[in-house]
């Protein structure tokens, strides 16, 4: 075999290419999904590893509790139990493992290998959310992982490419959409073939007899990178916690960022310990989010792979919420798991407090629908919504936008026309932003009404209706959240409930926190914000001392000068 | 006697073409600002003088122009005002809830073009099915239009919920406002955007109001030009979906008209594939700044429905404002002669999309600037001429070029000819690239295309492109320097509708969707005629996007437009799968399939622009005037390679590569391993003779 020398030029030609084949791959998958979770909403990840299951390249597409959870999951489950020389062209494994992959049984990570000229050179892997997996739907409820669903531990779905037919009808039978469950699980599929495609036209064009060479250069200068940013942070153990609602009883989750040096550790001592509820979140997922967390504040053009993980360090007391042990139920993990950005992003906010941003509504709002249609036939629908974002330290927070999560929003007509329900309003939450100089982002409030003429089952996955998600440097909080119903009733936020034909259920997800004092904040830009209804009089005087003039809608420049000094002293 | 004009941001081309004796004659003029009008009709007074053409013997003008995508991005339209199903005027500014980079924690989006105060809640509601739950209150609409005059509103959108199934509520409220407003312009969803997904529906109706009543005016501007001029030929109006239309239908939906530019490229880039005998055409174009790229199947422009305009970012998928009209597929990267290289904050090089444009310009210019660029990198390692480059009006410097570059070869520990190689590769790249997901995205096999290489810089880079495609042929057409005007005369004047419509094949409620087609042909034929085209001549396509119930993207299928009874629903079937397994290689058996977009294009036929009259004949010397060293290979070494005049080659050349050819516009680059040769179109056509290991 011959070694071929890689100077900086090729390196960034193959990288680049690496990066278009994961998208490639990506796209494929894309294409042929069968369910809008994946092609609206974008939960799925795509990536290339080496031979032995370093990531090297991510798609452009993913959210990061899939795109670094996929990473471990191959590194540390799927290489270690099936070396690549142990399997042959044609194979892919399968698991939905919530410790090893990505925290619920939703999730199914499907992984291939590539054989180059007889020899196994890389890995292909997906990581996608299934509709529905059996048991008790998504959603908070369960006492135990067993109720949850249909548990895959790590098999092949395809030797030397015959489907595991065994597998495939288990699936079929314990889950509410085969159809659409299965027709994915072939995307995924579909994908890592593509990508395996691209990926030995790449090395027939570059004469390489695999990617070892170039994944190691990738991955070296990805760590050095990541190491010099950790170096720009000055020493020290910079710590926060912050309260959220949790499911029967409020959970905290307490963190300690230290800096030494060049590494960086996060601690989550302190952090509750886990609940007979499905919202413990498992370590991968912990370390997921936290990573993508450090990422995005410190190294944000840094790409994202094995190496940049290597300075990174995460631990959480076993038994906690955040590293929870079997068989803790863990279906919902994300309404915990999204939270672990905020003490992170409040701890290096005393350190770098020009890279961060203040916190958001931060748990993406899931909705779950289930019940049957007038004609009798079942139906099972999901959708996510976003709140609002933090402000940053000059910018206000992005209104209804997802953080950290990575996925997008459902529209109405595409929601109306997949469930049996009819939307009454969606709009932005006056007042719910944050004051600051920098106004967090709106919540949005939305009304929905089922169209059965019978009652439905509403799953709810909602947090922050307790705890707001607090501003930075006298910013104040953004609104809490709020679910009720039209007879002024307020159904759980994290359980299900029935709702009744001719009922509306308001859903009001919560605003970002403020970003330095609110008496800071141009008096125009209250009264812009006034004008067009972001914010109300009421509040512009109240938390922003600024009065204006009802009639002209203009400022009233020295009572608003007093009202200030009033509110200083 | 056919005229073209095309307004782009720095130049306005204009073309002339003579039908009888295929002869064509070109002006280029610079821009005007703040009324590109005054460049157009100056232009066309130049050239038709210069041609000594009467200008009464123009039979046909089209005309294509920027002028809305700047009025976009400078955000310079119409005070507008939206007008929504009550509870939803935040669609347009809660969009999808994503962020389309997830590591920017600074993330701007692109603000609504309408304000929030400005968009209004009209009680009224239609469901998903097409019922109507709640009548439109046309009372509380009335009222509502006080508000509006007192604004200064000129513009006003109005999108509702579903009105893709049910129009009625919009056509009602459409005469309400017209009826109290009658100066205002008006856009209604259905008609602009009748698609699914009130987010980029609403975007695109709300866009195409803000730039009404400027394109309104602008185009009364050209018509009454033209006829000063002299000009009695109908103005046509190029669109982004690669035909033209009225003037009319264009100022009723200039949202249309958005890659107008592009897609002239791209027509022309179909024009010379077929000259040469190509009809699945990569149409790569490279200039200063950017470098675009269309790929057409079978002659056709692929067309998506998709598309954003004016980027936070403009490379950024996802930053710009969503539209959702028919226009071409277009990638485009921050890749041009200008873009610069430099080091990534992983220490490794990386070019664009960053350009220094044409000033300062690449440090060879010698006007100022001294960052390393890409056509720095063309001119060390040999591939353009110092003493010609754009036609010998700038002389390129080997020196500056070399000092701009020495920094960055040494922090990397290279030679300064080996860097400017690998910035020369690492554009192919990101250009192929580009190419190459896009392809992967509609499920297209790239290596069958035939590549059209213009503007500056496009056949300095054609081959290695299409190397690392793996295409196997490159054409450099002639008329570079003016391709999308002329593209333009090679248009249909069509118009074309897409209507959801969504139901199971096997459940497909035949009446009803033979009313909308008919309904929409007549729509279309009404637009096409008033052309100008005999009803005879009108041609009707239909294409039906169709997917397996539960799947979101959908595969486009040409299907006969007919009546159509139940015997076509088994071969409707049969077309999309033969389409679906070519995309996917595997069907999805079992599951039932639905259609959902009907699309219905108008058309007259295409124009017959015969063989132009551009080759020279053969006496001419085709020997290589010179020859120099150019470093084509891994190694670096240089290989003392000919250099030929493009415009002293006749029509029975050919030579092996590698060979240089010059012309004023550009310089083709023909690698090693290639064969050129002039071809009777005037066209040059180099092929890769074996294929590389």
């Amino acid at each position: 075999m011959k070694t071929v020398a890689i100077d900086p030029i090729t390196l960034e030609v193959i990288w680049n290419r690496l990066i278009s084949v994961v998208n490639e791959q990506a796209a494929a998958l894309i294409h042929s999904s069968f369910t809008t979770v994946v092609r609206e909403a974008g939960d799925l990840s795509a990536g290339v590893f080496d031979r032995s299951g370093n990531m090297i390249a991510q798609s452009v597409t993913g959210t990061p509790g899939h795109i670094n959870t996929m990473a471990n999951c191959v590194k540390n489950y799927v290489v270690p139990n099936h070396p690549i020389d142990s399997l042959q062209a044609g194979d892919t494994l399968i698991t939905n493992d919530p410790w090893e992959a990505s925290g619920h049984l939703f999730d199914l990570t499907i992984v291939s290998p590539v054989y180059y000229k007889g020899r196994g050179v890389a890995w292909f892997a997906s990581t996608c959310h299934a509709v529905d997996i059996g048991g008790l739907t998504m959603g908070g409820d369960a006492a135990e992982l067993y109720e949850e669903g249909l548990a895959i531990p790590l098999m092949k779905l395809f030797s030397a490419g015959e489907p595991n037919a065994v597998l495939f009808e288990l699936i079929r039978a314990n889950v509410r959409v085969p159809d659409q469950v299965i027709g994915d699980i072939y995307a995924q599929q579909v994908g890592n073939n593509v990508g395996a495609k691209k990926l030995i036209e790449l090395l027939d064009e570059y004469d390489l007899p695999d990617i070892e060479a170039v994944a190691q250069m990738i991955l070296d200068r990805t760590e050095t990178a990541v190491r010099s940013a950790v170096r720009d942070v000055p020493d020290g153990t910079y710590t926060s916690e912050v309260m959220i609602d949790g499911f029967d009883a409020p959970v905290k989750i307490a963190c300690a960022v230290t800096v030494v040096g060049d590494e960086l550790k996060v601690d989550y001592a302190g952090t509750s310990p886990q609940v007979d509820r499905g919202i413990n979140v498992v370590m991968n997922y912990t370390h997921a989010y936290t990573t993508y967390t450090l990422m995005a504040t410190l190294a944000p053009g840094i790409p994202n792979n094995e190496g940049a993980f290597r300075p990174v360090h995460v631990t959480a007391p076993e038994g906690s919420i955040l590293n929870c042990t079997r068989p803790a139920p863990v279906s919902a993990r994300h309404l915990i798991g999204h939270f672990v950005s905020q003490p992170i992003l409040a701890a290096l906010s005393q350190v770098v407090p020009q890279q961060v941003i203040a916190n958001g509504s931060a748990g993406l709002w899931n909705t779950m629908l289930n019940g049957k249609l007038a004609d009798g036939t079942p139906f099972a629908y999901v959708y996510f919504s976003a709140g609002g974002m933090g402000a940053g330290p000059n910018r206000d927070g992005l209104s209804a936008t997802a953080f950290p999560s990575g996925i997008m929003g459902v529209p109405v007509e595409a929601i109306e026309t997949a469930a049996p329900v009819l939307m009454h309003r969606r709009v932005l939450r006056q007042d719910s932003g944050g004051a600051g100089e920098f106004r967090g982002g709106l919540g949005q409030e939305m009304a929905l009404e089922i169209l059965t003429g019978q009652p439905a089952n509403h799953s709810c996955m909602y947090d922050r209706t307790t705890y707001p998600a607090e501003g930075l440097n006298e910013g104040q909080s953004g609104a809490v959240g709020e679910v009720v119903l039209s007879d002024g009733t307020h159904p759980h936020p994290k359980s299900h409930y029935l709702l009744q034909p001719g009922q509306h259920v308001v859903l009001k997800l919560p605003g970002g926190g403020g970003f330095n004092s609110p008496l800071r904040r141009d008096p125009q830009r209250v009264a812009e914000d006034v004008r067009q209804g972001y914010v109300s009089l009421e509040r512009a005087e109240a938390d922003y001392g600024v009065i204006i003039d009802p009639n002209t809608m203009q400022v009233d420049a020295v009572a608003t000068q007093a009202r200030r000094r009033e509110m200083t002293t | 006697m056919i005229l073209a004009v095309d307004i782009g941001g720095t130049f306005t081309d204009i073309v002339l073409l003579d039908t009888t004796t295929q002869q064509i004659a070109v002006e280029k003029v610079l821009t005007t600002y703040p009324d590109p009008a005054v460049a157009v009709l100056d232009g066309i007074r130049a050239l038709i003088a210069n041609a000594g053409v009467a200008p009464e013997a123009i039979a046909y003008v089209v005309h294509g122009t920027t002028l809305i995508t700047n009025t976009l991005i400078e955000r310079k339209g119409a005070p507008t005002a939206l007008l929504t199903t009550a509870g939803f005027r935040d669609a347009l500014e809660i969009g999808n809830e994503g962020r389309y980079d997830m590591y920017d924690l600074a993330l701007v989006k692109p603000a609504p073009l309408v304000e929030r105060r400005l968009r209004f809640d009209v009680p009224e509601r239609v469901t998903a099915d097409g019922s109507v739950r709640q009548a439109l209150d046309t009372a509380a609409l009335q009222d509502l239009c006080g508000q509006l005059y007192d604004e200064g509103i000129n513009a006003v959108a109005i999108c509702f919920l579903h009105a893709f199934t049910n129009p009625a509520h919009e056509i009602e409220a459409r005469e309400v406002v017209q009826k109290l407003l009658p100066d205002v312009a008006i856009s209604v969803s259905h008609q602009v955007a009748p698609g699914m997904r009130e987010y980029p529906r609403t975007s695109t109706t709300v866009a195409n109001a803000y730039v009404q009543p400027i394109t309104e005016r602008y185009m009364a501007r050209v018509e009454d030009g033209l006829r000063a001029s002299g000009v009695e030929a109908p103005l046509n109006i190029m669109l982004s979906s690669g035909g033209t239309t009225t003037v009319e239908a264009a100022s009723a939906f200039p949202i249309r008209l958005v890659e107008s530019g592009p897609s002239g490229g791209a027509l022309a880039g179909v024009y010379w594939g077929a000259q040469v005998g190509h009809s699945d055409v990569l149409a790569f174009d490279m200039g200063g700044t950017t470098a675009k790229a269309v790929l057409t199947k079978h002659g056709d422009l692929t067309i998506t429905n998709q598309s954003e305009v004016a980027h936070v970012h403009r490379f950024k998928r996802g930053s710009g404002l969503p539209l959702m009209v028919p226009m071409i597929e277009l990638i485009e990267i921050g890749a041009g002669g200008g873009s610069i290289a430099h080091l990534n904050n992983l220490g490794l090089p990386t070019v664009g999309p960053q350009s220094a444009g044409s000033t300062p310009g690449p440090a060879a210019y010698s006007r100022g600037g001294t960052e390393p660029t890409v056509t720095d990198a063309d001119l060390l390692i040999g591939y353009l001429n110092p003493d010609y480059f754009a036609d010998g009006t700038i002389k390129l410097d080997v020196d500056a070029a070399r000092t701009a570059y020495e920094s960055l070869a040494e922090s990397l520990n290279l030679a300064v000819d080996r860097m400017a190689r690998g910035v020369h590769e690492l554009v192919n790249e990101n250009m192929a690239a580009a190419a190459r997901v896009h392809a992967a995205e509609r499920g297209l096999e790239i290596r069958r295309y035939s590549m059209v290489a213009t503007g500056g810089a496009g056949p300095v880079h054609a081959c290695g492109v299409a190397e690392k495609l793996g295409l196997k042929r490159v054409i450099v057409p002639p008329l570079a320097g003016v391709g999308s005007a002329f593209g333009f005369m090679t248009a249909p004047i069509s118009f074309d509708f897409t209507r959801s419509y969504v139901s199971k094949l096997d459940a497909l409620n035949l009446d009803e969707i033979n009313a909308i087609l008919d309904d929409l042909e007549r729509e279309g034929r009404g637009i096409v005629e008033a052309a100008g085209v005999p009803p005879g001549d009108v041609q009707v396509q239909l294409s039906i996007d169709m997917r397996y119930v539960g799947q979101g993207y959908e595969v486009r299928v040409p299907f006969t437009k007919q009546t159509l009874t139940p015997a076509h629903i088994t071969q409707m079937q049969a077309a999309f799968e033969a389409e679906y397994k070519q995309f996917y290689g595997q069907l999805a058996n079992g599951v039932p399939i639905e259609a959902v977009n009907w699309r219905i294009v108008i058309a007259s036929p295409k124009p017959e622009i015969g063989r132009l009259a551009l080759v020279a004949d053969e006496s001419q010397p085709d020997a290589a005037y010179t020859s120099r060293p150019v470093i084509f290979t891994a190694d670096d070494e240089a290989t003392d390679t000919p250099v030929y005049r493009r415009d002293a080659l006749s029509a029975a050349w050919q030579a092996d590569g590698p060979l240089i050819i010059e012309e004023a516009a550009s310089t083709t680059v023909v690698l090693p391993g290639w064969a050129a040769r002039v071809d009777a179109s005037g066209c040059l056509v180099l092929t890769q003779k074996e294929h590389k290991s």
